[in-house]
């Protein structure tokens, strides 16, 4: 009958349809080199110094310095879910750097996450944040960018789990993700929270750690500012669902976030600390603009009861818990190994220890960010003075961090067991 | 060209006679004909330095001590090569009250110029005398006698060994001022690069340190210390601390208060028990000050003049330059240690102070008792780079001995008492101007150094710190100033260049609210600093290249040889930039130690970072002229160390306080230089001198490295810091 | 106070201590071992580190109740002035000392390093040594003193194979 010429109108417009989503494909995969800059121009100091504040803001440093005598050269190399990412070459050096961008170019990469010569970037480069920067901003880290000195450092390999590794598919998690819709101020709210909230969003990219993500790697925007992670620490959720112990004032938010110590509150550590690091440097009224708009989340937090109203010293497990053994394992190391410094005898160096029922870790609905503040301490930078914590990764073996982690949960926090507490540990130390 | 004499007061007559001061101090000898050299003559008995027993053994007195700069190896080096006998044959006994010279302080890089000079001189009328003794023994002229490992042998085979020649008194004779003839033969030490003697038990688990003594019955005692010097204290409630596993006792005089225990970690319990029982009341605050210039300014200070050559008010270009240092701590890496102990109205202090002799004199005044009744043992304690808490934790543990009577007690001070109480390296500011002639050359020298006093050495129970505590408290004397060319706070402010108009003047602040002390180099680090980093001003406004600058100053050719060397083996002339990489610049510094002791230059490489704000040395080449060198390794072993320590004090250290404490307490809030940020290597050129005087080399190049550094800085990125240190936040900032 | 057992350098011990005593305060107090020194008490200088099965820690840190049958190795157990082990050796070779207080604290270090990865790189020395404080300047010669050692160690491991 008419089946074979239907089969071939079929077959023509499968052939169509496939044609057409290649061109489409195409069209969002391909971009095009933009002519490489034949000289740097100059810049105006007052730009280069807002630059340089937005570079702070920013925390562009945080990857693209992994060594501190060659600033944004790049080669760190960070871990995702779906490979190992190296930063690259911010510099403006010809051959391995950016020296040959224009403004075009370097616009370009902070909106779309498109590189000069038309490759799209891995958005472990949160071009995603960046876009929403005003043009202005952009410019200025441009010309801050640009009068660096130049160095000469190639970009490392990554080592990308396939499929991952093609860039091209990079075009499609844009599709979902890459919101370039220009930033919006807020008409309710104050110049300085509209200025915090620009910031979070467009420069200093909070939401990267404190959203949690889906599976493709993008911000998961149903759950903003519920928690996310980076590094393998816990970043705790910055709205009603903060797990911390205690509200924080504005106050207590601005020191932490200008000094990483919140007294008798908080301290930062893990990745938090390299962010408190960037902001030290930074203008002060961005800072407090951040700390505004971060406490107008915070205060969202119900109030609730927890042991850090309470200053007493940690106590002794009950005689009928049901995990004893463990428990006063755990409570014999705090006692022994932690005590001296987080309890009332702690001494004076280094400034007070904070008294732990009042750690926000303890909190955390998942143990990661404790157990490797309990492994790595905390330590300033190289070279800066700073509060210091020592690390006890090689002090205590798995089992103990375990027993120290479950006894500190339940009677520093009176929070309920976190559950696979030991796998926790083990994946939490695996190199 | 005159030589200075040897003695201070010579000098200061010398001085005052308002003549140029002519820096010219090639002599042979450290002493003026018809004198002793220095110790010896104090202690001039031979047999006071070079004891020989029956069997064989040779020991060696000294009144200095080993500070970890290899002193012990080199001082035995000194008497085995005039002895003619290998360095291992001897045995050498440090600063001990009852049983060496007494040679003051370990102190000043004098030790080989003192000790060195000294035992040099009675080593060689030692070897004379036996010789003498030899020649009588076997009635054959001395000088037919060859001399091998410690025995004179004739030329008939027939010997007689030192053992055999020292029977009773013999070497109870006294020096005589005429300096030996040199010894005969080949020599078995001087000059070679022994290893130290001292180094294989220390990284092995032998008992190396004073922390490592452990005497039967000893206890273990911790002090609780007043939150800052002006602190009332107003109760303790001891009741429960005494109650304490293992607690002895709770000791209070005043505001001393200590507690001891039979166990050491007990003892740290029990203290930080025993300062939560205790209430302070801080009466007056400590004053704060928006920066150290303000600070030092602030204070009064008595001026004294100390350089006034030609004529001021020449004409040409003149520059001006303020520099500053903040306070900085010695920062050993092992907090001060003692153990002391009363035995029928008997003291034994083993202590590592660099000078016991003066120690027991002001811990008789504190415990009032006769000097006699005092022992104070050297035993090595961590590197002490000057006064640190050395001699107040022997305060500490005589006290407590006191209390204590029978019982070894042994006083740990903790990281952060160290910190806090240490006596400081002294703040400094230095105001200098300079004129260029039309010629690229200085005309005239204004230059004034404001600091308080560099020493506050016990001498005096004043001086120690626990003495100000007790109910009867002892003051700290009024420091002096220490007259050139030692100087204390104007330690090396005269420049070493030929310069026709000069004025230094040392502006002395008797009283600052911390206490400051003998820091390594005192003076020098930041007045060698400030000379150097306006030398390098001065050059570049002449349009000199800063090593020929330097040059066209210098007369002395010891010095011009250093320069020329470090220059030299640096690549000065042909050095490039490298392309590509961080800032990178290049930099130049030198110094003679006090104007008279160890010439060094420096050249260093650095690369700057300015976003992150870090400077680190990539590469250093020194070149050093300390005379006759006895040890070549250990004179490179000092130098390396000076310079990188010296990195460490530039790039990195600052006091912090506030009104109520001291905020620097332990290395996370004082951090020093760690392995990531030493330079990439470190090359020292040493010029021997045979025959020249010893010149001492642990404090030769601190100042060079500050200044090296800064002016590399400069050369790298334009901006010339001359505020001290060079951290990473004002690097940033600038 | 409570009796605990260790294993020091190979050999059992039992001391009778308080449970929160630092490891440090028994090997210098009870065991007599000089090795290990007091420089902090904080984990800032590393002066104490020994390794606790073949990782390097402080041991002013480490409560002498956590310890449990893990092995303890000190600079004791490295070798003697008689019969210095190799790191000790190339120390002495480097006279890589000033007034010594840091370096044992600097082998055991180093040893951790040298077991676990035989050829490190002197970027890998420098990284992994920086936990270890020298007052006295000695870097260089530290960092020499470890190639040192890494060389003689590859040369050995070398001899073994051929």
């Amino acid at each position: 009958m008419n089946q074979p010429r239907r089969r071939r109108h079929v077959g023509r417009w499968l052939l169509a349809a496939c044609i057409v989503i290649a061109c489409v494909a195409f069209a969002i995969m391909w971009r095009p080199a933009i002519a490489p800059l034949a000289a740097i121009p100059t810049f105006d100091q007052t730009r280069i110094e807002r630059g340089a504040n937005l570079a702070r803001l920013g925390m562009c440093a945080s990857c693209h310095t992994p060594d501190l005598a060659k600033p944004f050269a790049g080669g760190k190399p960070m871990e995702t879910p779906f490979g190992i990412v190296h930063s690259t070459n911010i510099t403006p050096d010809n051959d391995t750097g950016i020296g040959r961008w224009s403004q075009e170019a370097f616009t370009r990469s902070m909106r779309k996450g498109v590189s000069r010569d038309g490759h799209l970037l891995y958005p472990a480069f949160p071009y995603n944040h960046y876009t929403r920067m005003t043009q202005a901003d952009i410019d200025d880290l441009y010309a801050y960018f640009m009068t660096r000195p130049a160095l000469h450092a190639p970009a490392r390999d990554n080592q990308m789990t396939f499929p991952f590794g093609l860039r091209p598919l990079v075009a499609f998690w844009n599709v979902l993700y890459l919101d370039d819709a220009p930033w919006q101020t807020d008409p309710k709210q104050s110049a300085e929270w509209n200025r915090g909230a620009y910031l979070a969003d467009a420069v200093a990219h909070c939401a990267a750690c404190h959203t949690p993500r889906t599976m493709l790697g993008g911000p998961d925007l149903s759950r903003p500012l519920d928690g996310g992670e980076a590094d393998d620490w816990y970043a705790p959720a910055l709205n009603a669902r903060s797990p911390s112990p205690l509200p924080w004032t504005r106050e207590q938010l601005h020191a932490y976030l200008r000094s990483g110590i919140a007294e008798d509150h908080a301290a930062a550590g893990g990745p938090m600390q390299d962010v408190v690091t960037h902001l030290a440097q930074a203008d002060e009224r961005d800072v407090a603009a951040l700390a505004a708009w971060t406490h107008s989340h915070l205060a969202q937090a119900p109030a609730r009861t927890t042991p850090a109203q309470q200053s007493a010293s940690l106590p002794a497990p009950k005689a009928d818990d049901p995990d004893l053994q463990r428990m006063q394992a755990g409570y014999a190391l705090y006692a022994n190994a932690c005590a001296r410094c987080h309890d009332a005898g702690r001494s004076p160096s280094s400034g007070a220890a904070l008294p732990l029922q009042k750690a926000v870790a303890l909190y955390d609905p998942d143990p990661r960010s404790l157990i490797h503040i309990v492994d790595d301490g905390i330590a300033p930078p190289d070279g800066e003075p700073g509060r210091w914590m020592p690390g006890y990764e090689t002090i205590l073996t798995d089992e103990q961090t375990g027993a120290l982690a479950a006894y500190l949960r339940k009677y520093g926090a009176g929070q309920p067991a976190w559950p696979e507490l030991n796998d926790a540990v083990r994946k939490a130390r695996a190199p | 060209m005159s030589a200075a004499p040897p003695c201070d007061e010579g000098r200061r007559r010398f001085l005052a006679a308002g003549g140029a001061l002519t820096l010219s101090f090639a002599m042979p000898a450290w002493s003026a004909p018809g004198e002793l050299p220095k110790s010896l003559d104090k202690t001039p008995w031979l047999d006071a330095w070079i004891r020989i027993e029956a069997n064989e053994r040779i020991t060696i007195f000294t009144g200095k001590v080993e500070l970890g700069q290899g002193i012990k190896t080199a001082l035995l080096q000194v008497a085995a090569d005039e002895l003619r006998v290998a360095p291992g044959r001897l045995h050498l006994v440090t600063a001990d009250t009852e049983r060496t010279p007494d040679e003051g302080l370990t102190a000043g890089s004098n030790s080989m110029k003192d000790s060195g000079t000294a035992l040099r001189h009675a080593a060689g009328q030692v070897r004379v005398r036996l010789s003498e003794l030899a020649a009588a023994r076997l009635s054959i002229p001395a000088a037919n006698l060859t001399l091998k490992d410690g025995a004179f042998i004739a030329a008939d085979g027939r010997r007689v060994s030192f053992g055999q020649l020292v029977t009773g008194q013999e070497l109870h004779v006294r020096a005589t001022p005429d300096a030996p003839p040199p010894a005969p033969g080949p020599k078995t030490a001087i000059g070679k690069s022994v290893p130290r003697v001292d180094i294989p038990p220390k990284l092995t688990g032998g008992r190396a340190y004073i922390q490592d003594l452990r005497l039967p019955q000893m206890v273990h005692a911790r002090v609780v210390r007043p939150p800052s010097q002006a602190a009332r204290l107003i109760a303790v409630d001891a009741a429960a601390v005494l109650r304490m596993p293992g607690v002895l006792k709770v000791v209070r005089d005043g505001r001393f208060l200590a507690v001891i225990a039979d166990g050491e970690y007990r003892a740290v319990k029990a203290a930080t028990a025993l300062a939560r029982a205790t209430r302070w009341d801080v009466a007056a605050p400590l004053p704060t000050y928006p920066d150290i210039a303000t600070l030092v300014r602030a204070q009064p200070a008595q001026p004294y003049p100390i350089l006034e050559r030609g004529v001021p008010g020449a004409q040409g270009q003149t520059l001006r330059a303020t520099y500053t240092r903040p306070f900085q701590l010695h920062g050993s890496i092992g907090p001060s240690c003692a153990v002391a102990q009363l035995v029928d109205g008997r003291y034994t202090v083993w202590t590592h102070s660099q000078g016991v002799f003066p120690l027991r004199g002001a811990l008789a005044e504190l415990l009032g008792v006769k000097d006699d009744t005092i022992r104070c043992i050297h035993l090595e304690g961590a590197g002490c780079y000057g006064h640190n808490g050395a001699d107040d934790v022997a305060a500490d543990a005589a006290l407590l001995a006191r209390a204590l009577p029978g019982r070894p007690v042994r006083v740990q001070w903790m990281r952060e008492e160290e910190h806090a109480w240490e006596p400081l390296g002294a703040a400094m500011v230095v105001d200098v101007a300079a004129t260029l002639d039309g010629n690229g050359r200085i005309a005239d020298w204004q230059y004034a150094v404001l600091t308080p006093s560099h020493n506050q050495r016990p001498g005096k129970a004043g001086n120690l710190l626990a003495a100000t505590h007790l109910a009867k408290p002892f003051a700290p004397p009024v420091p002096k100033p220490s007259p050139q060319p030692e100087g204390s706070g104007d330690r090396n402010a005269i420049p070493y260049y030929a310069i026709p108009n000069a004025r230094v003047t040392h502006h002395f602040q008797p009283r600052m609210f911390l206490r400051t002390s003998a820091l390594r180099g005192l003076g020098a680090y930041c007045n060698v600093f400030a000379i150097e980093s306006f030398m390098d001003e001065l050059a570049r406004a002449a349009n000199a290249d800063p090593v020929a600058f330097r040059l066209r100053h210098l007369t002395d050719p010891r010095a011009i040889e250093v320069v020329r060397l470090a220059a030299a083996k640096f690549g000065w002339n042909s050095y490039k930039r490298p392309a590509g990489t961080t800032r990178r610049g290049r930099g130049f510094a030198f110094a003679r130690y006090k104007n008279l002791l160890a010439y060094c230059a420096l050249a260093v490489e650095v690369e700057v970072a300015l976003e992150t704000g870090l400077v680190r040395i990539v590469r250093a080449e020194a070149a050093l002229d300390c005379g006759e060198i006895v040890n070549p390794d250990g004179v490179r072993n000092q130098i390396e160390g000076g310079i990188v320590q010296s990195t460490s004090w530039t790039l990195l250290e600052k006091v912090r306080y506030d009104a109520g404490q001291m905020l620097t307490l332990d290395w996370g809030s004082y951090p020093i230089l760690r392995f990531n940020q030493v330079p990439n290597s470190v090359g020292v050129h040493l010029i021997d001198r045979p025959g020249q005087p010893f010149l001492g080399t642990g404090e030769a190049a601190q100042g060079p490295a500050a200044a090296a550094i800064a002016n590399a800085v400069f050369d790298a990125c334009g901006l010339r810091m001359r505020e001290l240190p060079l951290d990473r936040q004002r690097m940033r900032r600038a | 106070m409570t009796t605990y057992r260790l294993q020091v350098n190979g050999k059992q011990h039992a001391v009778d201590l308080d449970p929160d005593t630092p490891l440090l305060y028994v090997l210098r107090n009870e065991l007599e071992l000089n090795g290990a020194k007091f420089g902090c008490g904080l984990g800032q200088c590393g002066s104490c580190t020994v390794l606790v099965d073949g990782k390097s820690v402080m041991s002013c840190l480490v409560p002498v109740s956590a310890v449990g049958g893990r092995a303890v190795r000190t600079v004791e157990g490295l070798g003697s002035v008689d019969k210095p082990g190799v790191l000790q050796q190339a120390f002495i070779d480097e006279q890589a000392a000033q007034c010594g207080y840091c370096i044992a604290g600097m082998i055991m270090q180093a040893t951790a390093l040298l077991e676990k990865t035989p050829a490190p790189t002197d970027a890998q020395i420098r990284t992994h040594m920086s936990p270890n404080l020298c007052r006295c300047g000695t870097h260089m010669r530290i960092l020499r003193a470890v190639r040192r050692a890494a060389d003689v160690l590859a040369k050995q491991a070398a001899g073994a194979k051929g």
